[in-house]
């Protein structure tokens, strides 16, 4: 299946979580942020929350600004 | 006790207090356009700074070099910033994904009305303002140097209220130093001037006038050298408050000896 992550697609396998994808894609959960179709997904849900064709998500973290 | 130690006692200063926070510097460093990461730690470690500012931005997929490393966060209380975004629902957006990812509550509220000016939107930031605070953040917001405005925003619950003393990024200082004593006059929430500063006499002035911090970026990370740059601005802040706090004698039209004048 397919979604998208910081609007590129990947593909990634049935029954991925959130964490997983984010393990492939080595990106530190414990200084991102998640959106999944819009909607904040709490830290300590990103283990146990299952992809779905077509979702979309968004992650963020801290850069440098002012 | 020894005269030395017991002046040092006398000069010490309250903590600036931020909501829940308190802080020993007055002084807010944002870490936007430093040559390097390296330079950026170093002009942080320079300025004696307590709370730094981030922006939140998408994670760059495969890319490992985080601004965190850089950043000792037992150090340094982090403050995401919503630069960026134009309206209020975009900012509440990035204020609640800077706050999942987990720093603290703290928000540096950023509404923009132009890209060419970078001015705040007054009413975006009203708005946006009112639902953070709803929803348990500590507002910082920026705004423009206009007193009516900035009541409003501490009105509606901000827990400091950021002035610019220029546009931002451009160096030009405190321009408005009228308005900005309006807004310190009936203010009952902290004021740090934040956006504006170009190097260190900007920074005492804005203390001088009695707020109780700055917050600057472009100042160091652009200077020549921003680690020099970063303690001048240290010391500037120390002193404008040390002035601050002391009492200035008023300015007079003639002369007035410093020495005696009879007695020969």
């Amino acid at each position: 299946m397919k979604v998208i992550l910081n609007g590129e697609p990947k593909e990634c396998s049935e029954g991925t979580t959130i964490e997983k994808l984010l393990d492939i894609y080595k990106i530190d959960k414990n200084r991102a942020a998640v959106e999944l179709n819009l909607q904040i997904v709490p830290r300590k849900e990103l283990s146990n929350r299952m992809l779905k064709d077509a979702d979309i998500l968004e992650v963020v973290t801290f850069v440098g600004g002012g | 006790m020894l005269v030395a130690d017991r002046i040092e006692k006398e000069l010490e200063d309250k903590k600036l207090k931020i909501g829940k926070y308190e802080f020993t510097s007055r002084l807010f460093v944002g870490t936007g356009k430093y040559p390097s990461m390296e330079v950026m730690a170093e002009a942080l470690e320079a300025s004696g700074t307590e709370v730094v500012t981030v922006a939140v931005r998408r994670v760059k997929i495969n890319e490992s070099e985080s601004l965190l490393d850089y950043i000792d966060t037992k150090k340094y209380k982090i403050l995401p910033n919503t630069a960026g975004c134009y309206s209020a629902d975009e900012a509440i957006r990035v204020a609640r994904l800077a706050r999942e990812a987990g720093m603290s509550d703290m928000i540096k509220l950023e509404v923009l009305g132009d890209e060419k000016t970078l001015l705040p939107d007054p009413v975006e930031t009203l708005k946006a303002t009112t639902v953070l605070v709803k929803e348990g953040f500590t507002v910082l917001v920026y705004t423009s140097d206009d007193p009516i405005i900035a009541k409003k925003l501490e009105d509606a619950g901000a827990t400091c209220v950021m002035p610019a003393g220029a546009p931002i990024g451009s160096g030009q200082g405190i321009l408005n130093k009228n308005n900005i004593r309006i807004i310190l006059e009936s203010a009952k929430v902290p004021i740090i001037v934040d956006a504006g500063v170009g190097t260190a006499s900007d920074v005492t002035i804005a203390m001088e006038l009695g707020c109780e911090g700055v917050l600057l970026n472009t100042g160091i990370a652009l200077a020549k050298d921003p680690v020099r740059m970063a303690r001048a601005m240290k010391l500037a802040c120390e002193s404008g408050r040390l002035a601050s706090l002391s009492g200035r004698i008023p300015k007079k039209l003639y002369a007035k000896a410093s020495s005696p004048e009879k007695d020969f």
